[in-house]
């Protein structure tokens, strides 16, 4: 609580302002390592994000791995970073979890502080950022990360989709996109439905739109290895999510049980 | 000047008068229960007397907003870190005041060369367990927890009187729109009770239709009936508009 205002920062409400000043830093490429065992280090998935009727539909697979080693079977690759804004995640999770966690600080600390809501362009910008400041770690392999962030802009009251490169480059995107070790399986699947499918995907219901990411994620996971199959013994499903008017909505495990049965069977 | 413990006392003694004059006309502010979760509510001329903390606390305030506004970017920044750091779990209001504001608040207002903070800060909290509760953080840095809610208010009188009314009140079983009534109706109450006996020099106490008119009512909710995770929002326009014709 100094007398003085605080004028050494980049502007009010940055929260990662805030965290440099208390002695955060973000890691910068490590010295002396040019090359990395990319097999020890977690990552592989297939996650995915386009526009329905009434919004944007978020969806991932579960699976963690270090190169053929399966990590993990409950990752959740799709967080919640505000009311009205996901990110679903590709490459290292620990790089990834981090960013997501900075984000979601970043987003509620300006809205709580300026008494407003980050703009979406803002957002935007935010994810971008830390992405181009992981250069060094990305580029050693070591903590390589390609998100997508999906956002509801309430004052335009319109939906984005932003696909990110692992240089921090963003690209909007008006239909559907996907990303990870298992999304070439899927793109072509995405496309064809959008342009011959009985309906475009944006014409879709949520209960549509879900069904598709479903059945695009078992599809993902039978050809990638990094791409976890539902178990639904274990009660494993993928992460199945939405963002509408009314903010993010992950469809609970009940629903998505019912749902995931419903639609892996031949019509 | 302050070399005699008497001198110093005296000035401490002259400073809690000056704060409490500059403070006498802040208006209440109200922390309670309600069925889903707590309610924060206050009348004001100029808004800016509720707002979000974080994930599960809301801020009352009352007294020089930029004050009020130093105290709560203080407030903000530590929740932030700490929840950033740590986790949202160890973010709570007794260990921001306790470690946080209240010591930095009790020197400032005991070096008496520097400006103390003209502030009364009302907190209310929903735990993990969805349990409410209520602090109050004075202008000298004392700090005092409720279970059945809060009041700060400029006029001891008037906050008192208020104080016990919210401890005989359940507000705990009130729905929110009942809640809100009660809520306005022990506002309204207040005002008269805690008005000087004589008004040759004061105002007369403001009614509540009269405060529905001129001033602006801000109420906020912490609801455990939310799926988010920050469990604070604004009541709505439209709730506020029913709220008038109910309370009458």
């Amino acid at each position: 609580m100094s007398d003085k205002p605080d004028n050494n920062f980049n502007g009010p409400g940055d929260f990662i302002d805030l965290l440099e000043r208390s002695g955060y830093s973000w890691p910068s490429a490590i010295q002396g390592l040019t090359t990395i065992d990319k097999a020890s280090v977690l990552q592989g998935t297939t996650v995915l994000a386009f526009h329905f009727k009434d919004g944007v539909i978020v969806a991932g697979d579960r699976r963690a791995t270090a190169g053929s080693a399966i990590m993990y079977e409950r990752c959740d690759k799709v967080i919640p970073i505000d009311d009205y804004s996901l990110m679903a995640i590709a490459g290292v999770p620990a790089t990834a979890f981090e960013m997501a966690r900075i984000l979601s600080h970043n987003f509620e600390y300006y809205r709580r502080s300026q008494l407003q809501p980050l703009s979406t362009e803002g957002k935007i910008r935010a994810l971008s950022k830390l992405l181009k400041d992981n250069i060094g770690l990305a580029m050693q392999g070591v903590g390589a990360v390609s998100p997508i962030f999906v956002t509801y802009d309430t004052k335009e009251a319109k939906p984005y989709i932003y696909f990110y490169d692992l240089l921090g480059a963003q690209f909007e995107i008006q239909t559907h996109t996907a990303t990870g070790s298992g999304s070439p399986v899927i793109r072509g699947i995405l496309e064809y439905e959008n342009l011959w499918g009985s309906k475009t995907l944006a014409e879709r219901n949520l209960k549509g739109a879900a069904q598709l990411a479903i059945r695009l994620l078992q599809t993902a996971a039978q050809f990638d290895s990094a791409t976890g199959q539902a178990r639904p013994e274990d009660k494993i499903y993928p992460i199945i999510a939405s963002i509408t008017e009314k903010g993010y909505r992950f469809m609970p495990e009940d629903e998505l049980a019912a749902l995931f049965l419903e639609s892996t069977k031949r019509k | 000047m302050f070399d005699e413990p008497f001198r110093w006392m005296e000035a401490i003694s002259t400073r809690h008068s000056y704060v409490q004059a500059k403070l006498k006309k802040g208006q209440p502010v109200l922390a309670v229960p309600y069925q889903g979760g707590a309610l924060m509510m206050g009348f004001t001329a100029q808004p800016g007397k509720i707002f979000e903390l974080y994930d599960r606390i809301a801020l009352g305030s009352l007294g020089h907003p930029a004050d009020v506004e130093r105290l709560r970017m203080t407030l903000l920044d530590m929740a932030h870190l700490e929840g950033f750091n740590r986790s949202e779990k160890d973010v709570t209001i007794a260990r921001l005041l306790q470690f946080g504001i209240a010591p930095a608040i009790k020197q400032n207002f005991e070096e008496v060369m520097r400006a103390p903070y003209l502030v009364k800060l009302l907190f209310a909290e929903i735990d993990f367990d969805n349990q409410a509760a209520f602090f109050r953080l004075n202008y000298d840095g004392h700090s005092e927890m409720f279970k059945k809610g809060a009041v700060i208010s400029g006029n001891d009188k008037e906050s008192e009187w208020i104080q016990k009314q919210i401890e005989q009140t359940d507000f705990a079983s009130l729905s929110l729109e009942k809640a809100l009534i009660e809520a306005c109706h022990l506002w309204e109450e207040g005002k008269k009770q805690g008005a000087p006996e004589s008004e040759d020099d004061e105002d007369p106490p403001v009614g509540l239709a009269e405060a529905f008119d001129q001033w602006t009512l801000e109420a906020a909710v912490l609801s455990t009936e939310t799926e988010r995770k920050a469990l604070y929002r604004r009541v709505t326009p439209d709730e506020i508009e029913s709220l008038k014709t109910a309370a009458k």
